[in-house]
C-alpha cells in the first residue's frame, strides 16, 4: 500500500513537472497556412523485370540439409518483377521460383484512397530425402494409422533366435534389426502454404478500416515420435494435414493530436489428423498373463496380471499405441489502442485487449489397450472404466493493458514511464487422472489431476533520459516486473532491472551506444512440496523461476573516417547466477559474450564493400545426482552429485562486394558466409569419478559443425533492356554429432540401440547450384 | 532489499521530476537545442516557396518514384506542401542564399526531434507507439533506418535488406541466421519484421503479435497454441525459456542440447537424472535418450497433450 502511494505520488511530481513546463512554453501553433497548389511530381516510369533461366544442381552428403527450406531442383527458373508508380497510383507485383516448392507470389495496389495486398507464399522444410521406415502408413484422417507387417512382429515377440527388433545390447547391434530391411525409402519434408491479403480503405483522411485474412496450411510429413517402453522408442514419419485461418478487422481513427484505433483478431487452427495409432515393433499381441489382477496391484515378488507391472521398461506392453494430436482451437482478440499527444512533446498512449482461446476436442480413451481396458482391471482402477469428461473444455482468457507516458518537456531531458498489466488465465476445468495408462503398458495410479497455470504479469517501467551533451543521451532507467503464477514453485517472483545507457554521435566520426543492465530476481511463496512431489531434489530450483542476479552489457562503436566508410565494433556480455537459498541442483549460471567486427565501404554509390567478424561465446553450469527415489539411501547421497559444464564458441564471418554498374552495363554480387561451432560437454563430480572408476563412462566428443557459403551473380545488360545473368552458389557443411547413428559415414542407420527411427539426424553436405538466366527489362 | 531498489527507482523518478520543475523556471527554451540549428519559424503561409524553387538547387533530392509522391493520397508530401511539408517553409532559406540555418534538416537534428517530422503523419497502424518505445529511447530514430531520398531498399530502408539495417547493431542476432539450426531469414522467406515491430508494439521484445511470447509464436505455430488438457510449464510461461527464436547450433533451435538442456529442470530420480554420456550411448538402451530425438524420443508431446493419459507427455 505504502509503495503504491509513493508510486502515485511520483507519478503527480512527473505530470506537473511535465505539464508546468508546456505551459512555460510557447505553443507551437498549427498555422492555418492557404494551401498553395503543390508541384506535380515527375510521374515515375514503369519499371519491370523479367528474368528466366535455367538452373542446376548438384549435391554431396545430405541434400535435404542444403535445401532445408528452398526448393533447388534442376529445370526452368524465373523471377517476375513489375512497378508502376504515378501520381495517383501504385502498383507491385512480384512471382518468385514459379513451379517450385518454395514459389512466392506479392502483389500490392496503394492508390491513395485504399490499399490493397494479396499474397501467396510457399516454405518446404526438407529433413531428410533418405529417411527410410518399416512402417506402412493405412489411415491419415481422423486418425493417422501405421501399421508394420505382422510376421516380423510375431518373430521379435517370439523372441526367434537370429532375429533382432530393437536392438538392446552392443553386442546385438551386430545383427541388423528385421526392419530394416523391410524399410522403404522415403523423402521427409513438409510444405507450408500461405494465402492471403489485406486491404485498408482511407474513409476519410483521417480514418481507415483495415482487413486482413491470411490461410496457412501445412502439408506433407515429419518426424514424430512414440514409445512403449524406456527400450523401445519410434520415430514416425507423421502426416500433415492441417489448416490455420485468420482474420482480422479494424478501424483507425488518426489526427496530429491522437489516434484511436479499434480492432477483432479471430484465429482457428483446424487439424484434420486428430489422433496416431502405430504398431509396436516389438509386439505383435497384447501382453496378458491371463491372472486375475490382484489389489493392491504390482505388489513385489507377486505374480499378477493380466499386464506386466514392468511392462513399461521391459517392453512387455500392448500392440499397438495411440497418442493424441495438436488439437482444432480458437483464438479471439478485441482491443482499443488510444494516444493522445500534449505539448511539450508529451504523448500518451494506452491499449487494452481482452482475448479468448478455446480448444474443445475430444478425448482418445485412456488406453488403446484392451487388455487393461477391460473389466477385470477396472475392478481395481475404477477411474479407467470412464473418462471424468468426453471432451477437452480447455480456455484460456487473456487481458492485456499498456499505458506508455512519454514527455520532453525540454531539451535537457526526456521521461517515459510505462505500465504494463497481461493476464492468463488459465479456465481449464481440472481432470482427474490420478489412475491413467502409461505408455498404453502399465496402469498407474501416480498420476493427479491437470494443472492449469495462471500467469499474471506486471511490469512498471521508469526511464529517464538526459541530453547531457549534443547529441549524447544518458538514460537512467528502472523497470518492476513482478510474476504471479500457480502451479509452480514460486507463487510470485519479481525481477528489480536497474539499466543506464548512453548514445551519442556528437562527432561525426563516431557512434557509441552502450547499456548496462542488472537484474535481481526474487521468488516468494516457495513450495517444496512442489518440487518433491515430483520426485524431485528438495534443492532443486527451476531456472526460469528460480532466484538469480543478471548482468548484461553492450558497447557498440561505429567509427566514421569519411563519407562512405565505416568501422563497426560491438561487445557484448551476459551473465546469469542462480543464487538463491538452497539452490543446489538445476541450472547454476548462465554466461554468454559477443564480439563483433565490421568494415563497411562504399565510397560510391557503385561499389559496396564489407567485411566482419564475430565469435560468441556460450557457457553454462548445471548439478544434478543420479539416484533412486526415497527411501532409497541413494537420494541423499552426495557422492552420486554429478555437474555438466557446457562450452561453445561459435565463430561468424561474412564479406560482400556489390559493384552496381561500376563496370559498364554489369552488376556483380559477391558474397561468402561463414559460421562454425564447437560444443563441448564435461562431466564432473563425484558420480563420474567412480563411474570412470567402474570402467563405465565415456565422454562425449564435442558437436562440431562448420558452414560456408560463397554466392556470385553477375548481371550484364548487353542492350538497356536486354541482358544476361549468370549465378552460382557453393555451400558446404561438415558436421559432427553424437546424436546422429550412420551405418556408414553419411547412410543412416534407422535401429539402434533402443529404438527404431527413420534416420533423420544432423550430417554434412556439399552443394553447387548454377544458373544462367535472360533478363528483359521493360 | 526489494524496499530498497523500490525506493531507488522512486528516487530516480523523483529526481527527474525535480529537475523537470526547475527546467520549467526557464522556459526560453521553444525546441531541443539541436534543432535550434535548422528550425525557422513557421509563420504565415507566405513562407512557402513552391518545390520547384527546391529542386532548382537540390535537384537530386527529389523525392519521385516513393510513396511520398502519391499525390492522390492526401496525407503525403506530394499532396501537400512538396518538399516543404518536412522541411518547413523554404522562403527564408531562399532569401538567404541557401542559409542552412534557415531550412528544417532532419539530419542534423536530434534524433527524436527529426522522427516528430516524419511522426508528424506516420502515426498510426505501426508507427502509433513509436513515442517511448525501445528505439526511441536510444536514440535510434527514423533517420537511421530510413531514407526519404537516397533509399536503397524496400520500405526506404538505408540498406538492401532488413537483416543489413538491424545487424548495425544486432549484429550478434542477425548471425544467427546463419546457425545450423535456424529460422528461413537467409533464405529470404521470413525477416526480422516479420516477428518484430520495431517502431513499437504493445507485446514485449517488440514482438508484433499477441501480448506475450507465447502468443506471438503460436500466431504461426499455432498447433502449439493449445489450450491442452496436460500443459508444460516451462512452456505456458515462454518458449525462449527453451528455444533462441533467432537460430541455435542445437536441434530444433533449442538453447541447449538434450537431453542436458531437460536435466536442467529434471533432477527428479531414477533415469531423468542419469549421466548419459559415451558409454550409455554405446551399451546401454538409454542411448534412445542421447541420440536423435533424445528426451522427446518418448515424451514427444513436451508442447503440451490432450490425451487423458498425457501425464508425462508421453501420449
Amino acid at each position: 500500500m505504502r509503495n503504491t502511494v509513493t508510486i502515485g505520488i511520483a507519478a503527480l511530481l512527473l505530470a506537473s513537472a511535465t505539464v508546468a513546463n508546456a505551459q512555460g512554453q510557447p505553443q507551437q501553433q498549427q498555422q492555418n497556412v492557404p494551401p498553395q497548389a503543390p508541384v506535380t511530381a515527375p510521374v515515375a516510369p514503369e519499371l519491370g523485370l523479367v528474368d528466366l533461366g535455367v538452373r542446376a544442381t548438384s549435391t554431396t552428403g545430405d541434400k535435404a540439409r542444403y535445401e532445408r527450406y528452398s526448393d533447388l531442383k534442376d529445370g526452368a527458373v524465373s523471377q517476375i518483377l513489375f512497378g508502376k508508380k504515378t501520381e495517383t497510383f501504385s502498383f507491385a507485383a512480384r512471382a518468385y521460383n514459379v513451379g517450385y516448392r518454395d514459389q512466392s507470389y506479392v502483389a500490392d495496389y496503394n492508390s491513395g484512397r485504399i490499399k490493397v495486398i494479396g499474397l501467396f507464399d510457399s516454405t518446404p522444410l526438407n529433413y531428410f530425402y533418405q529417411a527410410a521406415t518399416p512402417w506402412v502408413q493405412a489411415g491419415t484422417s481422423p486418425t493417422a494409422t501405421f501399421t508394420l507387417d505382422p510376421s516380423a512382429r510375431l518373430a521379435v515377440q517370439s523372441k526367434t533366435p537370429g532375429i533382432v527388433g530393437i536392438p538392446t545390447s552392443a553386442a546385438q547391434l551386430n545383427t541388423p534389426s528385421i526392419y530394416r530391411g523391410l524399410a522403404t525409402q522415403f523423402e521427409m519434408q513438409q510444405l507450408r502454404t500461405v494465402g492471403g491479403g489485406g486491404l485498408t480503405y482511407n474513409a476519410t483522411p483521417d480514418m481507415n478500416i483495415h482487413l486482413t485474412f491470411a490461410s496457412t496450411k501445412k502439408s506433407g510429413t515429419m518426424p514424430w515420435a512414440g514409445a512403449f517402453a524406456f527400450n523401445n522408442a519410434n520415430e514416425l514419419p507423421l502426416p500433415l494435414d492441417n489448416r490455420s485461418n485468420d482474420v482480422s478487422v479494424g478501424a483507425e481513427w488518426a489526427t496530429q493530436k491522437g489516434m484511436v484505433r479499434v480492432g477483432w483478431t479471430g484465429s482457428w487452427f483446424d487439424n484434420k489428423i486428430h489422433d496416431l495409432v502405430w504398431d509396436n515393433p516389438i509386439r505383435a499381441t497384447d501382453f496378458s498373463n491371463g491372472l486375475a489382477i490382484t489389489n493392491p496391484p504390482c505388489q513385489s515378488g507377486v505374480a499378477m496380471g493380466p499386464y506386466d507391472c514392468s511392462g513399461y521398461s521391459n517392453g512387455n506392453g500392448p500392440a499397438q499405441g495411440r497418442m493424441s494430436m495438436p488439437p482444432d482451437s480458437s483464438m479471439n482478440v478485441v482491443s482499443a489502442t488510444g494516444l493522445y499527444k500534449m505539448p511539450a512533446h508529451t504523448s500518451v498512449n494506452a491499449t487494452l485487449s481482452f482475448s479468448s482461446m478455446k480448444q474443445n476436442d475430444a478425448l482418445i480413451p485412456w488406453t488403446i489397450n484392451p487388455v487393461i481396458a477391460s473389466p477385470t482391471v477396472y475392478s481395481v482402477f475404477h477411474d479407467l472404466a470412464h473418462l471424468e469428461r468426453n471432451t477437452a473444455k480447455a480456455e484460456v482468457r487473456g487481458v492485456n493493458a499498456l499505458v506508455n507516458f512519454n514527455s520532453r518537456p525540454n531539451r535537457w531531458v526526456s521521461l517515459n514511464m510505462r505500465y504494463r498489466y497481461n493476464n492468463h488465465d488459465n479456465r481449464t476445468p481440472a481432470f482427474e487422472a490420478v489412475e491413467y495408462v502409461r505408455f498404453d503398458a502399465v496402469p498407474e495410479e501416480t498420476g493427479g489431476e491437470t494443472e492449469a497455470f495462471d500467469i499474471t504479469r506486471k511490469t512498471l517501467d521508469v526511464n529517464a533520459t538526459f541530453n547531457i551533451a549534443p547529441y549524447t543521451a544518458l538514460r537512467l532507467g528502472y523497470g518492476n516486473d513482478s510474476f504471479d503464477r500457480t502451479g509452480r514453485s514460486f507463487s510470485d517472483m519479481t525481477d528489480d532491472i536497474f539499466r543506464v545507457s548512453i548514445d551519442t554521435m556528437r562527432s561525426q566520426y563516431v557512434t557509441l551506444r552502450g547499456i548496462y543492465t542488472h537484474t535481481i530476481r526474487k521468488g516468494s511463496g516457495f513450495s517444496e512440496d512442489t518440487i518433491v512431489h515430483g520426485g524431485g531434489q528438495p534443492n532443486l530450483r527451476f531456472y526460469d523461476e528460480a532466484d538469480s542476479k543478471r548482468n548484461r552489457g553492450t558497447v557498440l562503436v561505429i567509427l566514421t573516417p569519411m563519407s562512405g566508410v565505416d568501422l563497426t565494433t560491438s561487445f557484448a556480455k551476459g551473465e546469469d547466477v542462480y543464487n538463491g537459498e538452497g539452490h543446489e541442483f538445476g541450472l547454476l549460471s548462465n554466461d554468454n559474450s559477443s564480439i563483433n567486427v565490421g568494415l563497411n565501404i562504399a565510397p560510391k554509390e557503385t561499389v559496396a564493400f564489407g567485411v566482419n567478424f564475430g565469435r560468441d561465446k556460450f557457457q553454462s553450469m548445471q548439478k544434478s545426482r543420479n539416484a533412486n527415489p526415497l527411501p532409497d539411501v541413494q537420494f541423499n547421497d552426495p557422492a552420486r552429485d554429478w555437474t555438466l559444464d557446457n562450452d561453445e564458441t561459435v565463430n561468424s564471418f561474412d564479406i560482400y562486394l556489390d559493384l552496381s554498374r561500376a563496370i559498364k552495363n554489369t552488376d556483380i554480387s559477391l558474397n561468402y558466409d561463414f559460421s562454425d561451432s564447437d560444443n563441448a560437454f564435461i562431466h564432473g563430480g563425484s558420480r563420474i569419478s567412480s563411474l570412470i572408476a567402474a570402467g563405465t563412462f565415456l565422454a562425449l566428443p564435442d558437436v562440431t559443425n562448420k558452414w560456408r557459403r560463397v554466392s556470385a551473380d553477375v548481371k550484364y545488360f548487353f542492350q538497356p533492356k536486354v541482358g544476361i545473368g549468370l549465378g552460382w552458389w557453393y555451400e558446404k557443411l561438415d558436421v559432427s554429432d553424437f546424436n546422429t547413428i550412420d551405418l556408414t559415414p553419411g547412410t543412416p542407420r534407422i535401429d539402434y540401440l533402443g529404438e527404431i527411427s527413420t534416420g533423420y539426424g544432423n550430417r554434412p553436405y556439399k552443394g553447387n547450384t548454377g544458373f544462367v538466366r535472360l533478363l528483359y527489362r521493360f | 532489499m526489494r524496499s530498497i531498489v523500490m525506493r531507488a527507482g522512486l528516487a530516480i523518478a523523483g529526481l527527474v521530476a525535480v529537475v523537470g520543475l526547475i527546467g520549467t523556471a526557464h522556459p526560453t527554451a521553444a525546441r531541443p537545442q539541436a534543432a535550434k540549428a535548422g528550425a525557422p519559424q513557421q509563420s504565415v503561409a507566405a513562407n512557402y516557396v513552391g518545390e520547384e524553387t527546391c529542386l532548382t538547387c537540390h535537384e537530386g533530392q527529389a523525392y519521385k518514384g516513393t510513396a511520398h509522391a502519391l499525390k492522390s493520397n492526401a496525407k503525403t508530401p506530394a499532396a501537400m506542401h512538396g518538399c516543404e511539408s518536412c522541411h518547413g517553409g523554404g522562403k527564408d532559406h531562399v532569401e538567404g542564399g541557401g542559409d542552412k540555418a534557415k531550412i528544417v534538416n532532419p539530419k542534423t537534428l536530434d534524433a527524436s526531434a527529426a522522427s516528430d517530422t516524419c511522426t508528424s503523419c506516420h502515426n498510426r497502424s505501426a508507427h502509433a507507439l513509436w513515442d517511448g518505445s525501445q528505439h526511441d529511447q536510444r536514440k535510434v530514430g527514423c533517420l537511421s533506418c530510413h531514407s526519404v531520398h537516397s533509399s536503397k531498399g524496400e520500405k526506404q530502408l538505408n540498406a538492401t535488406n532488413e537483416a543489413q539495417i538491424c545487424a548495425s547493431c544486432h549484429k550478434n542476432i542477425t548471425n544467427k541466421q546463419h546457425r545450423f539450426n535456424h529460422m528461413p531469414v537467409r533464405e529470404d522467406k521470413l525477416q526480422c519484421s516479420s516477428c518484430h515491430n520495431v517502431h513499437g508494439s504493445t507485446n514485449v521484445k517488440l514482438l508484433k503479435a499477441g501480448t506475450t511470447v507465447d502468443e506471438s509464436c503460436t500466431s504461426c505455430h499455432q498447433e502449439k497454441r493449445g489450450p491442452y488438457l496436460w500443459e508444460h510449464a516451462p512452456v505456458a510461461d515462454s518458449c525462449t525459456t527453451c528455444h533462441d527464436p533467432h537460430g541455435s547450433n542445437n536441434d530444433r533451435m533449442l538453447v541447449a542440447k538434450q537431453p542436458y538442456l531437460c536435466q536442467r529442470c529434471h533432477v527428479t530420480s531414477r533415469h531423468p537424472p542419469t549421466v548419459y554420456e559415451g558409454f550409455v550411448l554405446k551399451n546401454s538402451t538409454n542411448a534412445n535418450k542421447i541420440f536423435g530425438k533424445a528426451c522427446v524420443s518418448c515424451h514427444q508431446q513436451i508442447h503440451g497433450s490432450n490425451a487423458p493419459s498425457g501425464k508425462a507427455f508421453l501420449r
